[in-house]
């Protein structure tokens, strides 16, 4: 195994946890406020959509983005209503959102394209490549980090500033409060449920970006639950890095190099069974990591089912 | 007049929690709103602390028409509660709970917990109330916790403060020191409401008494115009007879545990050493302050938790360790110390609460099948023979009130008709009504040769009903007295981890 | 039956079914927005939707032929959930069952009848370890099923895809599909219908909603598993043995989820093809079914039945008008999203009432 090609899995782990890490600290803020979000591919796949749809419509690369981070705040709204203020039950909120956005994004593509399943279209402008200047010249660095985008840079920012915020701040101070104890954050008069639904507002937003990194990353381009349960891989990532926004950075990079790893030997086994690599590697880290005695939540019975 | 309220009515679907109800409170008084569980003391006082919105009726503070939408109102007008669940953010340290709603800032966005450090050392020098500022709350004891609660509605500056039952959770000893805390309190111009049932800590603080009794102002005296006599007179509308417990003839040991550990996940052991023994036909009471392993030692009792070492001997055959299948089938029944999170499911009916132990019984179920004849019959028996107030059996358990629900939990442990009955808190948050049923139930077990272990947080409760008492202090065995040797203040110091010669 | 009674039951029935009833016309009247939003007219979008789903007899028997798999995976979902342990891994479950069955039907030689059997049992095992698998990570490790049950979904997708691509594709015909070769004649269910593919399968679905029936009401481990579901502190504090409890349960889902794509291949594709069981949906519209009925096992079945025909009248209007058939799972998701919101006034109500007993009593 030679420089260049170990160079080429940390490019590819570097793609491939960009949405796994965005989402996964959406994930992470709703739990750090004792919510149990489980829409979060639905709040990916809706920003893969609509950054693709805006992309096409107008060709702007700034409005695709906003357009991501805007519908998956949007349905991150839909979760706040719904699960914290009017106390539904989270999995079946998250369910039949999760089906909904799958459903709904494949009739919006036929309704406003005629397309079925895919769009994909030289037109489309892809997000900015970014080669380093003099990293570029850097032999394995060079490759490593070659081709990469903001978002891929920017996700590493975003995890710093959320920890920053959470653990440094008097209103990050409050929020966590909230999951601590949220009669006693109330009793206080900290307003505990508008805080709760701002987070998972922010989650939305965050896997929105996460959806737009991943439809607009790597490749340019939006299939029919494109997704693949990426939303689900990032929460183990956000359990696994205890919704610490630092840690969660180190778990999303595990699941992240699972990926690259799986791209790398496509060439060797069939894809297939690669492609079950990440699903298997997310199920393996969970048992390595298991924490005896915690992950009740697990088998906590749903609110109002 | 500092504060006022006026024809305060709070009603819940039909219930009225608080019927027309007038409060008043002058500076530096200490008020005592007494009466028992369910008399709408708490909802009274969640109304003026914002928690709840009156359905009607005014609050007055220096004559000012005040209306208070969420707490945030009420401490914004110098009111401070100290719950009586505390409302503490455990992993966090003592001065991030104190400063809470008030932070010390840098640069206008960042937490600065410096400083939080330093205001809560310079406020526990000017109350002369002690405690380490960087200590984690959930490391620090019960009586401390309550401090930093006294301490987080000082740094608030309120001039009313209410306390909410705050004895309950404490140590005679440690109430005593409470009771001088808020006197001190009272002298340095704080308004103080202290809601509570306990009325010899009336006698002790208050300056003046209201009673409440079924959501009504029943009357208000000052301190030295009344007697306890006449307060549970006005607070349960008739007199209670003392129980008188005729002492009887025990048969053999049913129950017996020797040398119990249960390790922690520190190097102290929860349960540590400890050891009991419930012969038939008593009733055997285990004092302490919650959290000295009482629940463990349950758990440990009934299967829940496996202990470390030690032998749990039941009708002479060693039970420890195994499941809670094959302890209840070796004769033990429990009626659990939370009936909401261990005793019942809110969305089971009652007839699915009822058969819960049962459903074993050739009665019940043969080979794997229920009998849904024979499951209704129970069912009925347990509900008329109990008193339980229900619509129906289809009727969901969460919709029972907590003393009815308790009930039916009481009738299914006693009906086990098992040679060991564990009764932890079966009083708790019931009306006096149910409580006095619950007893009666109790000792006539006691009155069939059976052998009842009771677990009260209740020093009264525990006193006036077991034959023999166990102190539990840090889940060792402190102590052990027959009932005529056992006083409050012998069981006090114990429960705190003195020692009786000491102190004498 | 006296009149008092069948007055009461009637009101039974009507409590029982209001919420759904209430939330499928706001369902409806969502999709007539969006269809309205296609430029056609809801009402005769509509029109044409019911009466090629329900109301001729060809369509009706693709409904319930439709039906069959979703009927039967709502069932393997409300086993588990309605004891609290959140499988979403049913496809999964579905997926290796019926492949096991379908490899089973293919390379066993024998008799039809003992092939037959020896297949459908071989496909219930496969699933009920498949489902196992999570149960056992739970129990060991404290692992989440949610998120395992899903990741498995996508692991027996892949690795069922990667035997009909390579080792078991059918090498007959063109040798273009991704499929296994045909199961024998005599190991197919009987049609029930000479012009439809409506088959045997049917009675399977119904058999199993029975027997779901008989778990939940009459016997202890439908009690146990139910009361786990509900508060498992309760249910270990009362003695039931919860580990046992939920591997039977599990298993069971399992077992339950094989059926419905075994009966899909013997009753109606004769092969298994790749994605033939997760591009249609049909776990999770079981699932959805499953939540809309609130976990009651007949008003799965006639949730189904419903969702069924909201699919096989999305497909006609598809090529009839246009309209993407997606249009029925929009349809469906907003139905279960107005039944939770039901759920929540509720279960807001309750506890409202709840509460004030509690603060009544403390007070």
């Amino acid at each position: 195994m030679n420089s260049a090609y170990i160079a080429s899995i940390v490019n590819s782990t570097l793609r491939s946890t960009t949405p796994i890490l965005l989402a996964a600290l959406g994930s992470a803020v709703c739990s750090r406020v004792g919510v149990f979000n489980i829409a979060l591919e639905a709040q990916m796949l809706i920003a893969c959509f609509f950054s693709i749809a805006v992309n096409y419509t107008t060709g702007s690369v700034l409005l695709s983005v906003a357009a991501g981070i805007f519908s998956g705040a949007l349905v991150g709204l839909i979760v706040a209503v719904l699960q914290v203020k009017y106390r539904a039950a989270d999995m079946v909120i998250g369910t039949s959102l999760n089906l909904l956005v799958q459903g709904g994004t494949t009739f919006l593509l036929y309704l406003f394209f005629g397309l079925r399943g895919v769009l994909n279209d030289p037109k489309l402008v892809s997000l900015n490549k970014i080669n380093l200047p003099v990293i570029r010249d850097i032999p394995f660095l060079g490759r490593a980090l070659e081709n990469l985008t903001i978002l891929d840079y920017l996700c590493y920012v975003i995890a710093v500033l959320l920890f920053v915020y959470l653990f440094k701040t008097v209103s990050g101070f409050r929020t966590l409060s909230v999951g601590i104890n949220k009669s006693a954050a109330e009793s206080l008069g900290t307003k505990a449920t508008r805080i709760q639904m701002r987070m998972v507002v922010l989650s939305g937003a965050l896997c929105g970006l996460g959806g737009t990194a991943l439809s607009m990353g790597q490749v340019t381009m939006f299939t029919e639950n494109m997704t693949s349960g990426r939303g689900f891989i990032a929460m183990a990532a956000a359990s696994l890095g205890m919704s610490h926004p630092l840690l969660t950075v180190l778990s999303s990079l595990f699941f992240g190099l699972c990926q690259g790893i799986g791209v790398a030997l496509q060439n060797v086994i069939k894809s297939q069974l690669t492609m079950t690599l990440p699903y298997i590697a997310t199920i393996v880290a969970l048992v390595i990591f298991s924490r005896r005695g915690g992950g009740a939540r697990a088998k906590k019975r749903t609110g109002g089912l | 007049m500092l504060l006022e309220m006026k024809h305060i009515t709070k009603v819940y679907g039909s219930l009225y929690a608080n019927d027309d109800v007038h409060l008043t409170l002058e500076k530096g008084e200490v008020l005592a709103v007494v009466g028992e569980n369910g008399a709408g003391k708490s909802t009274l006082m969640k109304i003026l602390y914002g928690l709840e919105q009156p359905t009607s009726g005014e609050i007055y503070l220096n004559g000012a028409l005040q209306r208070f939408r969420s707490p945030h109102d009420a401490i914004a007008k110098k009111i401070g509660m100290v719950q009586q669940h505390f409302m503490l953010l455990n992993p966090c340290t003592v001065a991030e709970n104190i400063v809470y709603g008030r932070e010390p800032k840098k640069h206008g966005l960042f937490f600065d917990r410096e400083a939080a450090v330093r205001i809560t050392e310079e406020l526990c020098g000017r109350y002369g109330l002690h405690i380490d500022p960087r200590r984690r709350v959930g490391d620090c004891p019960v009586g401390l916790q309550q401090r930093v609660e006294i301490l987080k509605v000082l740094y608030q500056d309120a001039d009313i403060i209410i306390f909410d039952e705050p004895s309950a959770v404490l140590t005679p000893q440690e109430v005593n020191e409470l009771l001088r805390t808020m006197r001190k309190l009272a002298e340095m111009g704080k308004s103080i409401i202290i809601i509570t049932h306990k009325l010899h800590e009336v006698m002790a603080v208050a300056d003046r008494v209201m009673v409440m009794r079924l959501g009504k102002y029943i009357k208000e005296m000052p301190k030295e115009e009344t007697s306890v006599e006449e307060m549970s007179y006005l607070m349960v509308g008739r007199r209670i007879v003392e129980r008188k417990v005729a002492p009887q003839k025990t048969t053999g040991t049913v129950l017996d545990v020797q040398d119990l550990v249960l390790a922690g996940s520190d190097e102290k052991n929860i349960l540590d050493h400890f050891h009991l023994h419930v012969d038939g036909g008593e009733i055997v009471g285990i004092a302490g302050v919650s959290g000295n392993g009482q629940s463990e030692l349950i758990q440990c009792l009934t299967g829940l938790l496996s202990p470390t070492s030690g032998k749990i001997l039941l009708n002479g055959k060693d039970v420890s360790g195994q499941s809670v299948g094959q302890i209840r089938e070796a004769g033990c029944a429990c009626i659990p110390e939370d009936r909401y999170l261990w005793g019942c499911a809110a969305q089971a009916t009652l007839t699915e609460t009822a058969i819960m132990a049962h459903q074993y019984r050739p009665e019940i179920s043969s080979k794997g099948l229920l009998s849904g004849r024979n499951t209704r019959a129970f069912t009925q028996s347990l509900l008329e023979g109990y008193d339980v107030r229900n619509s129906g059996q289809g009727q969901k358990a969460g919709e029972l009130s907590g003393g009815n629900i308790q009930k039916l939990i009481v009738a299914r442990e006693i009906e086990q008709k098992s040679p060991l009955l564990i009764a932890a808190e079966p009083t708790r948050g019931v009306d006096i009504g149910a409580m006095e049923f619950i007893h009666n139930k109790l000792l006539e077990k006691r009155e069939r040769g059976d052998a009842v272990l009771l677990i009260s947080s209740e020093l009264t409760e525990i006193m006036s009903l077991s034959d023999r008492i166990y102190v539990i202090y840090e889940g060792r065995t402190a102590g052990e007295f027959r009932k005529e040797e056992a006083s409050e203040e012998s069981l006090g110091i114990l429960m705190m981890g003195g020692k009786l010669h000491e102190a004498i | 039956m006296k009149p008092s009674k069948a007055k009461e039951l009637a009101g039974q029935i009507w409590r029982a079914l209001r919420q759904p009833l209430a939330a499928a016309v706001f369902g409806l009247l969502v999709g007539a927005v969006v269809i309205l939003a296609c430029g056609q007219n809801p009402v005769t979008v509509y029109i044409e939707m019911f009466n090629k789903s329900f109301f001729t007899p060809y369509y009706l028997f693709s409904t319930l032929t439709r039906a069959t798999p979703i009927i039967i995976c709502a069932m393997a979902t409300g086993m588990a959930w309605r004891a609290g342990y959140i499988n979403i891994g049913v496809e999964g479950q579905m997926v290796t069952g019926t492949f096991a069955a379908t490899v089973a039907a293919l390379y066993i030689p024998g008799p039809p009848i003992f092939v037959g059997l020896v297949s459908w049992i071989a496909g219930m095992a496969a699933g009920a370890l498949y489902a196992l698998l999570p149960a056992v990570l739970n129990w060991k490790f404290q692992v989440s099923m949610v998120i395992t049950t899903l990741m498995l979904n996508y692991v027996a997708n892949n690795i069922a895809s990667y035997f009909v691509t390579y080792p078991l594709k059918d090498t007959s015909g063109d040798g273009l599909a991704l499929q296994t070769a045909e199961i024998a004649e005599g190991l197919r269910l009987t049609r029930l219908s000479s012009t439809s593919t409506f088959n045997a399968g049917f009675l399977i679905a119904a058999a199993v909603v029975l027997l779901m029936i008989f778990i939940t009401k009459k016997t202890v481990f439908g009690y146990e598993s139910k009361m786990g579901g509900f508060n498992s502190s309760f249910a270990r504090y009362g003695g039931t043995k919860q580990v046992k409890v939920m591997m039977i349960t599990m298993a069971l889902s399992g077992a339950i989820a094989s059926l419905a794509g075994t009966a899909e291949v013997f009753g109606l594709k004769f092969r298994y093809a790749d994605g033939m069981l997760s591009s249609t949906n049909y776990a999770w519209t079981g699932l959805m079914a499953a939540l809309i009925a609130d976990l009651d096992p007949a008003g799965m079945f006639f949730v189904s039945i419903f969702l069924s025909g909201l699919q096989i009248g999305g497909s006609a209007i598809q090529r009839s008008l246009g309209i993407p058939l997606e249009i029925a799972t929009i349809i469906q998701c907003c139905i279960t999203l107005f039944v939770s919101v039901k759920l929540v006034f509720r279960f807001t109500r309750g506890k409202a009432r709840r509460e004030e007993a509690k603060g009544g009593a403390q007070a």
